[in-house]
């Protein structure tokens, strides 16, 4: 990973972009250094496809400036930048053929046929495709068209690649690989790839840096792994997902909420915590000692780490608890079975703290 | 043997079958069959003899007159078609859906009155003392023949065909995937570039038709030529009305008809194949 400090290669400052009185971007001041994966993460109308948009010249920022490499962006057409996109769709030319698509962009720039074309089978090669340069895109598969899509932004050896959501249309064994196939890419490439995605598990899998936003604005920019622990607002722990908020009222290192009262470190005042479900204990009983809530079992998930159960407190709000295969059989849970949810105060995350 | 599904397909496709029998199929052998028919004391009687093909292909007037139609017809769609491609280009890319719905119904109200009409219309107003004479009067021009030339008949053509090759492009345009477009933005193409190597390529199938639209109704007009050009020289239809005129010659006229249909059948199968064939 690269420090992003030194010299970043975009700018976003103040930028803010409305469509008619509806605001997409309220005020972004974001900085993507070389060779960096970032990855803007949020719901769908959070202003993350916009901002994107704006970084390829799709869109123009209302106010606030962008800068490439130093240069203002602001007025210069797509067509002017390099920095191409893939798009969600991968948006492939139906009525040309796979070496076509892919030298589209030199064909554009001026290159001349003979290099273009070499160029061109190299990165089919590359993507695993070779033997595929004739075939019409409608002949490919999914995994194909997408790998089509990357050499056809990657033939120009741009500085930095945009992705919007490029996996959202694949089947699931397919996103695992081509995850893998984008992060080599990227490692190999040194180049930087800003990854716009809905989905935590693509962000949290690749990304150096993920920015979480949410209605227009960025609620929190971090590695993974810090956003996953140390979520700083409400909304960034419920995106995140795998998370029991709980709200209550601080004093003398004691917190007391609708579910009980708990030990904790924070100042006098409202507080909120994050209790991740991974730390938490599922109990028959009422630990001796620590925090406990009561709760009523509702359903488990299978998820690819482990399993989640989801419980109900007294007051109807859910509770959430990463278990492993041998502790979902010990426990046997029956809907309506009462448990005793437990943590260690010690990984209790405080949110605005 | 025709199994139980065969059966059930067939039994759906019989309304169809027949409605095409009935009125198209029958109707154009009882046409090609009246080619080879006698005309005896301006009376037509079953025969088979050549005589009226052999009379209508070796006449020069034919072959002059088929040119003639053939060539006017496809400028027709070619003028047409690049007339027609800014409007829907704006139709189909700089107005909203609601203002699109509303202009494609416009360009159909002019269906709403008679061709003839319309061409009667343009008789007013490209007429030597018309006002467009008196326009183009008014700075020192003119004045122009307009009418009873091949001009008056492209502009009876394009009145014609205009609309539907505007409803056709528009359709075609509206319907390029918008990501396409700037895809080919973002990969470096300029506005010009996008527009030879994405919208017209992507476009091709509805830009294709228009055209052959705009050819085939063209080619069998009978009012532009007749009211319009003044029938000089002679298009096909007008050559249908005075063969049938003359002496009541019915199967040779039908020589001419059979000739067109041949002709438009052979141009709608390769636009189609241009239309909707595969490259490479």
């Amino acid at each position: 990973m690269t420090d992003p400090t030194p010299t970043p290669l975009v700018q976003f400052r103040g930028v803010r972009k409305l469509y008619g009185s509806a605001i997409a971007v309220k005020s972004l001041d974001l900085d993507i250094g070389r060779g960096e994966f970032v990855a803007l993460m949020g719901p769908s109308g959070c202003g993350k496809t916009t901002t994107l948009r704006m970084l390829a010249g799709l869109e123009t920022p209302t106010a606030g400036s962008i800068t490439i490499g130093g240069k203002l962006m602001n007025d210069v057409p797509a067509h002017q930048r390099d920095t191409p996109l893939v798009w969600q769709s991968l948006a492939l030319f139906p009525f040309l053929s796979v070496v076509e698509n892919v030298e589209f962009g030199l064909r554009m720039r001026g290159v001349a046929a003979g290099e273009r074309r070499s160029r061109a089978m190299m990165w089919l090669e590359r993507m695993g495709l070779q033997g595929f340069e004739a075939r019409r895109i409608d002949q490919l598969s999914g995994g194909q068209r997408q790998r089509v899509a990357l050499a056809r932004s990657l033939v120009t050896e741009p500085e930095m690649l945009l992705l919007d959501e490029p996996l959202s249309a694949l089947d699931a064994h397919l996103v695992i690989r081509m995850q893998g196939v984008l992060t080599k890419l990227q490692r190999e490439l040194g180049i930087t790839f800003v990854y716009v995605t809905h989905s935590h598990s693509e962000a949290f899998a690749m990304a150096d840096r993920v920015v979480i936003m949410g209605h227009g604005e960025i609620e929190q920019i971090g590695a993974p792994r810090e956003i996953f622990r140390t979520p700083r607002s409400r909304f960034v722990a419920e995106f995140v997902g795998r998370n029991n908020i709980i709200a209550g009222v601080v004093a003398g290192g004691i917190l007391s909420s609708e579910h009980g009262a708990f030990p904790i470190a924070a100042p006098d005042g409202s507080a909120e915590i994050v209790v991740a479900a991974d730390t938490v204990t599922v109990l028959r009983a009422p630990p001796e000692a620590g925090p406990a809530v009561k709760v009523a079992f509702l359903s488990e998930e299978f998820a690819g780490t482990g399993i989640i159960c989801y419980f109900e407190a007294a007051d109807g709000s859910e509770f959430k608890a990463q278990v492993t295969e041998e502790q979902l059989a010990d426990l046997q849970p029956e809907p309506g079975a009462a448990f005793w949810l437990s943590w260690d105060p010690a990984r209790v995350h405080v949110m605005g703290g | 043997m025709i199994d139980r599904s065969g059966l059930y397909r067939l039994t759906w496709r019989l309304p169809l079958l027949l409605w095409q029998g009935a009125f198209f199929v029958v109707p154009l052998c009882f046409m090609a069959a009246m080619t080879f028919w006698l005309v005896q004391n301006y009376r037509m009687e079953p025969a088979f003899v050549w005589t009226n093909w052999q009379r209508m292909l070796g006449r020069a007037v034919f072959w002059d007159a088929y040119w003639v139609t053939l060539w006017r017809a496809a400028l027709a769609g070619l003028i047409a078609s690049v007339v027609a491609f800014p409007a829907s280009y704006v139709l189909a890319f700089r107005m909203g859906e609601a203002g699109r719905r509303f202009v494609l119904l416009c360009l159909i109200v002019p269906f709403f009155t008679s061709f003839l009409v319309r061409a009667y219309a343009w008789q007013v107003i490209l007429a030597e003392s018309g006002p467009v004479n008196a326009v183009l009067g008014g700075v020192g021009l003119g004045p122009f023949t307009m009418l009873n030339s091949s001009f008056g008949t492209m502009v009876g053509y394009l009145t014609l065909v205009l609309p539907l090759v505007v409803i056709f492009q528009t359709w075609s345009l509206a319907a390029i995937d918008r990501a396409l477009i700037e895809a080919a933005w973002n990969l470096g193409a300029t506005p010009v570039k996008t527009l030879l190597r994405v919208i017209l390529p992507a476009a091709r199938t509805g830009l294709l038709l228009g055209a052959v639209f705009a050819f085939i109704m063209s080619f069998g007009d009978f009012v532009s030529p007749a009211y319009l050009g003044g029938s000089k020289p002679p298009t096909l239809s007008i050559l249908i009305i005075d063969t049938t005129k003359s002496g009541q010659q019915w199967p040779r006229a039908a020589v001419v008809s059979v000739m067109m249909i041949v002709t438009l059948f052979a141009t709608a199968a390769a636009a189609l194949r241009l239309a909707y064939g595969r490259r490479g």
